[in-house]
């Protein structure tokens, strides 16, 4: 009679379990992923080959990301059926994010090395599941961004105040049009004829528009997004935040861009270059990656402090630093904003702390001056509970 | 609906014993009636082995002003002073009592409209302490250092299974309310409130349907007369039945970290304490039988039980049925917030609400992956701490941070520990923390 179990309460818990959240992400991710395949096979019929290239960069991402996990932890002496036990899946979750992050017409060892450090580097280094300080997805992202350049995709040729237009193509693409510039770019480089050709709708579903895998098409990021709303793995408040966030100041941007470029400025003139700079503001949150970012990554529950305050503060301050970024350097600036976002977190953590129950200011003490952090009260005398 | 902040709807799985009508416990041979049933000193025996004593004797006395009387559960003969282990695990003193068959019965004088200070010297002979779960003494509980002006009667049970007060309400409904009044009386309030869950609707229904008990809306509670009971349907979330948690909800005010209720002007009581006063005063029987519901899966036929003070688990379990072959876990009191048992070698006291025997799927047994700070545990505390740093410092062993994250005004309600998908055991780190603290002071 004592072989029952024996622990402290509470003796019943949730079904939720980390695995159980991290399956739902990568279900949620699948729309978006099939999508992009799908785009990229069908974007020019030159080149139908660019969708099994697609898949094919999905798949070594996933495989590389589960396999370095394991690999590491083998390393780490665990044995494989504990791995196994512990798999929770969110190397999976990064892997399909790299993939989704990577062009069609990205070299095909590009995935694997940006796996690699995600994995390695960013996280089983830091301490695995739940301790890295940063995204993984997006550290790999920036990663093969920065060191493969043009192996990496069509993008990095095109940065710069010049602009660019549809026709120039990539150093490494496949010959065709999606590997040219994304029409973020060519909405910040100021030639507004070239997106024209584009509607919003087009940047909505994903047509026609060049871009990375996974982040093309919005409609599907949407219906993924709100699987996990419905889940309740997501709060929809934050995705929302960062997006309209990017996309207002973005028209304050413009307008300010606008009002520079007049000659002489009266009231009337103001007022229409706001006009005129209010047209941005769709374009600017359905172009680049800024959907799959806020949905997906910038939203990851380890990079993102622990405060509702802290959470505000948070992704306003992403939306500011991806508009403002996206025009310094006139390309994607989401994955840019997102890591430097991350390396606030732990300041947000410690300095936005929340009020306690029953919070009773402490009477401030003379000649004591200490740094000033709302710390919770800690009163010792003993509660009664329960009753 | 009213409510409070934070929480969480945990499956209140109380349909097993909803409609269970209250039995009686048979008498057994074998009781053993623990000393220390309520918080503070334990109480002093006043019996000796071999002595005869009979049902509602008082057999041990409140030692300090803080303590509670115990009386005899049965007519019989004391046999020893034993050591046996309590639901928590420590070693207490029992008074081992065996049962000679007798139906006698001893009564106090019953008290007719009887002044407070009557009241709260009854309350004190009876034994009487909160039933919610703490078992603080009741008497000491009615006469506060502070002013208040408001009663409210924690009939929440928020505790999933549980249903011995969702029962009590339903079937002594008049003896409860009395109970109510005679607490009212005894502190001297015209504010009462009952807060009750919305799961618990039958009772509810019938609490309103009884005079002078009125419902929370705003038309009724204008033509309020001065002695009316205001019925408060709370939203039906765990921990709604916390004593913060339902003042907050009642009327709004919050307990300042480390205070008491009446620091805001609040009491609260349990029902199985109403329930107790009324009989104590008005049938002059001493407390020592409680409502008790045995529930769980593991459970053959679950069951809504008067038990007296002292009965080995094991006869309660048996008059249900015994345990099924798929229990995993025994647990005395709720779910959330109980104490887990190594076996049914333990007595009922007076603040066991309920026993469960849970099986594989009820009870968790997963266990603990890295946290992944996902900040659900800082949404649903009702004490707005932030749990995922309590355990994060409690588990580097770093005490001074836990607390500074106010691991110390934790009442260990679980809510973090049962939404937690990484299923850290928070409410151990908690725990931890609390004694390490203890130890530096």
């Amino acid at each position: 009679m004592s072989n029952y179990v024996y622990s402290s309460s509470p003796h019943i818990k949730s079904p939720r379990t980390t695995r159980r959240i991290m399956i739902d992400v990568c279900i949620a991710l699948l729309p978006a992923c099939i999508a992009g395949c799908i785009l990229m096979g069908t974007a020019s019929p030159a080149t139908p080959e660019l969708g099994w290239l697609s898949f094919m960069h999905i798949a070594i991402c996933c495989l590389t990301c589960v396999a370095s996990e394991w690999i590491f932890s083998l390393c780490c002496k665990k044995s494989f059926k504990q791995i196994l036990n512990e798999f929770d899946f969110t190397s999976l979750v990064t892997g399909l994010l790299i993939g989704m992050n990577l062009y069609p017409s990205s070299k095909w060892y590009v995935g694997i090395f940006a796996s690699i450090f995600a994995i390695v580097v960013v996280k089983m280094l830091f301490g695995g599941t739940g301790k890295n300080l940063v995204n993984p997805a997006i550290a790999g992202r920036i990663f093969a961004f920065i060191a493969f350049g043009a192996a990496f995709g069509g993008v990095m040729g095109y940065m710069g105040p010049s602009g660019s237009a549809w026709s120039i193509e990539s150093p490494v693409s496949h010959g065709s049009v999606t590997a040219g510039a994304t029409p973020l770019q060519v909405l910040l480089g100021g030639a507004s004829d070239a997106t024209s050709t584009l509607t919003n709708l087009d940047l909505f579903l994903g047509t026609g528009v060049p871009g990375t895998i996974g982040e093309t098409c919005k409609l599907a990021l949407i219906v993924g997004g709100i699987y996990l709303v419905v889940r309740g793995v997501l709060n929809f408040r934050w995705p929302l935040v960062y997006i309209a966030t990017t996309g207002v100041v973005a028209v304050l941007i413009a307008w300010i861009d606008n009002v520079n470029a007049l000659s002489n400025v009266n009231s009337v003139m103001i007022g229409e270059a706001f006009n005129d700079a209010v047209g941005v503001f769709l374009p600017s949150i359905l172009s680049g990656g800024l959907i799959l970012g806020a949905i997906f990554m910038a939203t990851d529950y380890v990079t993102t402090p622990n405060t509702k305050l802290g959470n505000y503060i948070y992704f306003v301050f992403l939306g500011v630093l991806t508009a403002v970024l996206r025009r310094a350097i006139h390309g994607e600036a989401v994955s840019f904003a997102i890591l430097l976002g991350n390396l606030i977190v732990p300041l947000l953590d410690l300095y936005v702390r929340r009020k306690p129950f029953g919070y009773v200011k402490p009477e401030k003490k003379p000649r004591q001056k200490k740094v000033k952090t709302a710390e919770p009260v800690t009163d010792q005398k003993t509660m009664k509970e329960g009753e | 609906m009213k409510t409070f902040r934070g929480g969480f709807h945990v499956p209140d799985s109380k349909a097993l014993t909803a409609e269970a009508a209250i039995e009686q416990m048979p008498a057994v041979t074998d009781y053993y009636v623990s000393l220390s049933q309520h918080i503070g000193k334990p109480a002093q025996p006043v019996v000796n082995a071999g002595d005869e004593v009979v049902e509602g004797q008082l057999i041990a006395q409140a030692s300090s002003f803080v303590s509670a009387n115990i009386h005899s559960p049965v007519c019989g003969e004391v046999v020893e002073l034993v050591k046996r282990k309590n639901a928590q695990g420590a070693l207490v003193d029992c008074i081992h009592i065996k049962s000679n068959g007798k139906q006698d019965k001893f009564t106090l004088p019953p008290l007719v409209d009887p002044t407070p200070e009557q009241i709260i010297q009854r309350i004190a002979d009876a034994g009487i302490v909160g039933m919610g779960g703490a078992g603080f003494p009741t008497a000491v509980k009615l006469q506060p250092q502070d002013p208040v002006d408001s009663l409210i009667i924690n009939a929440a049970e928020c505790e999933p299974y549980l249903n011995c007060d969702n029962r009590l309400m339903i079937e002594r409904t008049e003896g409860f309310l009395a109970g109510v009044r005679l607490i009212a009386k005894a502190i001297g309030v015209a504010n009462v409130y009952i807060g009750i869950e919305a799961n618990k609707m039958e009772a509810y229904n019938k609490l309103l349907l009884q005079e002078g008990v009125i419902a929370d809306t705003k038309e009724v509670l204008a033509a309020k007369k001065e002695d009316d009971i205001v019925v408060v349907l709370l939203k039906k979330k765990y921990p709604q039945g916390a004593e913060k948690t339902i003042i907050k909800a009642c009327v709004g005010r919050e307990v300042p970290v480390g205070g008491l209720p009446a620091a805001v002007g609040c009491i609260v009581d349990n029902v199985g304490t109403a329930y107790a006063v009324y009989d104590a005063v008005v049938n002059g029987t001493p407390l020592y039988k409680r409502l008790m519901t045995v529930s769980g899966r593991g459970v053959a036929a679950p069951k809504n039980l008067e038990v007296a003070v002292g009965t080995p688990l094991s006869s309660v379990v048996e008059l249900c049925g015994g345990l099924k072959d798929d229990a995993v876990k025994l647990v005395s009191g709720g779910p959330m917030m109980g104490f887990s048992l190594m076996n049914l070698d333990v007595t009922t006291t007076k603040t066991d609400s309920g026993f469960l025997a849970l099986t594989d799927k009820e009870a968790s047994t997963v266990l603990p992956t890295p946290c992944i700070n996902c900040g659900r545990c800082a949404s649903v505390c009702p004490m707005k701490l932030m749990p995922m740093y309590i355990d994060f410092y409690t588990t580097v062993g770093d005490t001074e941070n836990a607390v500074k994250y106010g691991a110390l005004n934790c009442f260990e309600c679980g809510t973090c520990a049962y939404v937690c998908p990484a299923k850290r055991p928070i409410v151990q780190s908690v725990r931890l923390t609390k004694m390490k603290a203890k130890e530096k002071k």
